[in-house]
């Protein structure tokens, strides 16, 4: 019986004549030339993942989530101002029911109680989420081209609610009774729209800007209480 | 004679003398004092010679000169002054035929108010501080009442410096969509209300930084650590971050390089080598984007360090800063050498990652050659092995 070996054989061929005659061993797996191949280049990529890989960071803490997703709200509120500019310095002031902004100072954002800020900033937000969902609805009635990023809003809007809600919960804030909005009625014109959406989108992002200053100001009593 | 003097009815004659002379000298000296009469520019005024109707001629005169502006004179002592300007000013009196004076008026001439010029600066979130300008002159004196209130709220006083014409809002409801200010200005010609609307959010404007140093590194002939304070004004709070804005340029380039920051200090990384640079940092509330930078701080020149024989130290990184680097001008790298006009050490991440890619390039070629060298071993492994098996067949008896 006589053994030939093709010099033209692929790496199958090769490797299956290493196999038959060499026994098993670490050596073995290197000779297979993709894998070894790809083993180097794993071995060499190690450091360079190592260096990428950001030192670890910590752990964002629920404060950190609020007040970064409050951001999310301000950035979005401020592109759909920009995008759907409506310049009046005059607002109809349509809204009677919307958080009341008038009592907020700076001077109480150093003074502020986690508890009862928290639970007002939800009360405060789901009031909001109810005046755009109105907004939205009445939106889709006139095709206004704000739709799809009223409703990314929305769902922003409940994103942080749930969070806060959350949070409440882990630092037992009491959840305030829902306040009754009191929306306007229907809206006949398509300007109406324009001036409702420029009088609640102005509102709510000093809400945001305000919200996220609270966050902030929180952040150590809340890690001091967990 | 003291005894006569100083007897009761003596007393009482010079009691009842002065009193009976007193007014007619006293009211003359009153009207001079007191009698101020106010006049529009470019119109006619007229001065009358006292309350009482005079029957004889008057003589009138301005700042005690005969010459007057052009004016007439009625029947009944009134001056008459038309179309006044700035000259007609003054001071006016009138005396009967016997050269006695019987009226003074001392006479201003102005406009009524119009509407103001209202600003309002807000350097921090507790003081609003609106000033307003005239834009109208009137030349007179005027009384500013100022209030304001935020929208769909009531008006609150506002405090006046009337002298420097602003009033200072302190600790406003900032978180207000719009806020409105009236100012009414009055004079003694009349009074105008000016009512103005503004944003608060879109008005925030910080000082600009304060305590700008800029430094160099010691054994880095490219950076400069540039390190300064908050605003005063601005409050020190977590709730109250600021963004931060360094420029800087080297000397005679047209060109401004920039690097934005939320805390000082900051480390620029490509300065140009041995070249004095101007830096120059400015502020804005890093929460609200609609709010304004503030104005840029005084250059602050400074060179980096330079090398003359002493090489390059290990690189380490002295500062964790968390420095958003965006460079406008497209740095031109050179390549590291020991000229300090040419020394590229800011480029440590290139040259690690030059380094690991190396690395890689050379282990896939070590790899590769192990390979084949495994590959050749084994072709001669198996050729030893074929021949031997040959060598055998061929002793094998058929």
């Amino acid at each position: 019986m006589t053994l030939t070996l093709d010099s033209s054989a692929k790496s199958g061929a090769i490797v299956y004549v290493m196999v038959q005659y060499l026994p098993l061993s670490a050596d073995s797996l290197l000779l297979d030339s993709s894998s070894s191949l790809l083993f180097s280049l794993l071995l060499a990529q190690l450091p360079v993942f190592t260096l990428a890989s950001p030192v670890p960071q910590r752990r964002p803490s629920d404060m950190d989530k609020l007040s970064n997703q409050t951001k999310n709200l301000m950035k979005l509120t401020q592109d759909l101002l920009r995008e759907h500019a409506f310049d009046s310095d005059v607002e109809p002031h349509r809204f009677r029911s919307l958080p009341e902004m008038s009592n907020r100072s700076a001077n109480d954002l150093s003074n502020l109680e986690l508890k009862p800020t928290l639970s007002q900033l939800h009360a405060d937000l789901k009031l909001y989420e109810h005046h755009f969902e109105w907004l939205n609805k009445v939106s889709k009635k006139h095709h206004h081209p704000a739709v799809p990023k009223l409703v990314e809003m929305i769902r922003e809007m409940k994103s942080l609610i749930n969070l806060l809600h959350r949070q409440m919960l882990r630092v037992e804030a009491p959840r305030l009774p829902p306040a009754t909005p009191s929306l306007p009625p229907h809206l006949t014109y398509q300007f109406d729209v324009l001036q409702s959406s420029h009088e609640l989108l102005q509102h709510f992002k000093l809400f945001c800007d305000w919200a996220y200053r609270a966050f902030l100001t929180l952040k150590p009593k809340a890690s001091a209480v967990q | 004679m003291p005894g006569l003097l100083s007897s009761p009815v003596c007393l009482t004659v010079i009691w009842f003398l002065s009193w009976s002379l007193r007014p007619s000298c006293a009211q003359i000296q009153s009207d001079e004092v007191l009698d101020i009469q106010y006049g529009h520019l470019e119109s006619n005024v007229t001065l009358a010679c006292g309350q009482s109707q005079i029957r004889t001629t008057v003589v009138w005169r301005h700042n005690q000169s005969s010459v007057l502006p052009w004016h007439t004179v009625t029947s009944d002592g009134r001056l008459v002054l038309l179309h006044v300007d700035h000259s007609a000013q003054g001071h006016y009196s009138c005396y009967d035929d016997r050269g006695l004076l019987l009226h003074s008026i001392s006479l201003r001439l102005g406009y009524p108010p119009g509407l103001l010029s209202v600003s309002c600066q807000v350097p921090n979130h507790t003081l609003v501080r609106c000033s307003w300008e005239e834009s109208v002159r009137t030349f007179l004196p005027a009384q500013y009442d100022v209030s304001y209130r935020g929208n769909g709220h009531e008006w609150r006083p506002c405090v006046v410096d009337v002298a420097r014409r602003r009033c200072d809002i302190d600790h406003p409801s900032f978180w207000q969509t719009i806020h409105t200010m009236r100012v009414t200005e009055t004079n003694a010609l009349g009074s105008e209300t000016t009512y103005v609307r503004f944003k608060l959010h879109e008005l925030l404007k910080p000082d600009p930084p304060e305590s700008v140093l800029v430094k160099e590194l010691q054994g880095y002939p490219r950076r400069l650590v540039v390190s300064w304070s908050f605003p005063s004004s601005w409050p020190q709070h977590d709730a109250f971050p600021l963004l931060f804005h360094i420029r800087y340029k080297p000397q005679g380039s047209m060109y401004w390089s920039e690097i934005f920051s939320k805390e000082s200090p900051a480390v620029i990384f490509d300065a140009l080598a041995g070249h004095f640079h101007h830096i120059q940092i400015r502020a804005r509330d890093d929460v609200n984007s609609d709010s304004q930078w503030s104005e840029w701080t005084l250059s602050s020149p400074a060179k980096p360090w330079e090398v003359f024989t002493t090489p390059e130290p290990e690189e380490e990184e002295f500062f964790t800063d968390d420095v958003v680097v965006s460079i406008t001008k497209p740095e031109t790298s050179t390549a590291k050498t020991y000229n300090p006009e040419f020394e590229d050490e800011g480029n440590l991440g290139l040259v690690i990652l030059l380094v690991l890619f190396s690395v890689v390039i050379l282990t896939t070629v070590l790899s590769l050659i192990f390979v084949v060298w495994v590959r050749q071993r084994r072709r001669d492994h198996v050729t030893k092995q074929e021949l031997t098996s040959m060598v055998k067949m061929k002793s094998m008896p058929i």
